[in-house]
C-alpha cells in the first residue's frame, strides 16, 4: 500500500471515530460539580420553569378542548377547581409565569448585548425575583 | 447551522410576541375566574379575544417546543434517546396545536 492510500485510510478511520464520538458526547453543564453562582441558578430555574410552563401550555389546550366539548365535560374542570390543592397549583403557576416572563425579558436584553455588566446582571436578577413575587401577590389580591 | 440560527431567532420572536399576550391573558384569567360556563364561552365569541388567544397558544406551544429541544440538545447524551425525546416533544406540540385550533373553531361556530 502506498503512502497516499494509507493516508486516505487513516483519514477515513479518524472520521469514523469522530462520528461515533458524536453519539455520546459529554453532558454540557455539569450541574452537580460547579459552584452555584447566582446567574447559573437563574438559568437553571429559567429552564426548569420553562419545562413546567410547557406542561401548563398543554393543560391550557386541554382547558379549551373541555370548553369545546360542552358543559358536561367542563364541569369536571369546575369540580377540580374548588379544591385547595388546585388553588395552590394555580398560585405556583402564576409565580412560574411571572418569573419566566421577567427573566425572559432580561435574557432578551442580553441577546442584544445590553445590561451585561456584572453589577447590573446581579441587580436585574434581584429585580426579577421582587417583580415576580409582587406581580403574583397583585394578581391573587385582584381575584 | 442555518437551521439553528433560525431557531434562535424564532425563540426570541415568539418570546417578544408572548410578553404582551401573557399580561393580557393573566388579566383575562382574573376576570374569567368568576365566570360560569356560558360566560366563558361568550368570552371566545369576541373575535379579538379568540384571535389573541389563538396567537397566544400557538406562539406559546412553539416557544415551548424550541425551548425543550434546546434543553434536550444540552443534557441528553444518547443519540437515540435524544431522537425519541424530540419526536415526543414535536408530537405533543403539534397535537396540542391542532386540537386547540379545532376546539376554538368549534366554539366560535357554535
Amino acid at each position: 500500500m502506498n503512502f497516499r492510500k494509507k493516508n486516505i485510510l487513516r483519514n477515513y478511520k479518524v472520521s469514523v471515530l469522530l462520528y461515533k464520538m458524536s453519539f455520546d458526547r459529554p453532558l454540557s453543564p455539569h450541574l452537580s460539580i460547579h459552584k452555584k453562582v447566582l446567574t447559573a441558578v437563574f438559568s437553571i430555574f429559567h429552564r426548569f420553569t420553562g419545562i413546567c410552563l410547557s406542561l401548563g401550555a398543554i393543560l391550557l389546550s386541554v382547558w379549551i378542548i373541555l370548553i369545546a366539548l360542552g358543559p358536561d365535560y367542563y364541569s369536571m374542570f369546575q369540580n377540580l377547581s374548588t379544591l385547595i390543592f388546585f388553588k395552590i397549583f394555580l398560585f405556583l403557576w402564576t409565580l412560574t409565569i411571572f418569573y419566566h416572563l421577567y427573566n425572559g425579558i432580561r435574557y432578551l436584553f442580553w441577546s442584544y448585548g445590553k445590561m451585561m455588566e456584572l453589577s447590573i446582571v446581579y441587580k436585574s436578577g434581584y429585580v426579577v425575583i421582587i417583580l415576580s413575587i409582587l406581580s403574583t401577590i397583585f394578581v391573587w389580591i385582584s381575584i | 447551522m442555518k437551521n439553528y440560527a433560525s431557531k434562535w431567532i424564532m425563540q426570541r420572536l415568539t418570546a417578544v410576541i408572548l410578553i404582551p399576550l401573557t399580561f393580557w391573558f393573566v388579566y383575562q384569567c382574573v376576570l374569567l375566574s368568576s365566570y360560569d360556563y356560558t360566560q366563558i364561552k361568550a368570552f371566545f365569541y369576541s373575535k379579538i379575544n379568540a384571535s389573541l388567544f389563538f396567537i397566544l397558544i400557538i406562539a406559546m406551544l412553539y416557544h415551548a417546543k424550541l425551548g425543550n429541544e434546546t434543553i434536550v440538545e444540552d443534557y441528553v447524551t444518547s443519540h437515540n434517546l435524544k431522537k425519541t425525546t424530540k419526536s415526543i416533544i414535536s408530537a405533543l406540540t403539534y397535537l396540542s396545536m391542532v386540537l386547540t385550533t379545532i376546539s376554538l373553531l368549534y366554539i366560535i361556530s357554535s
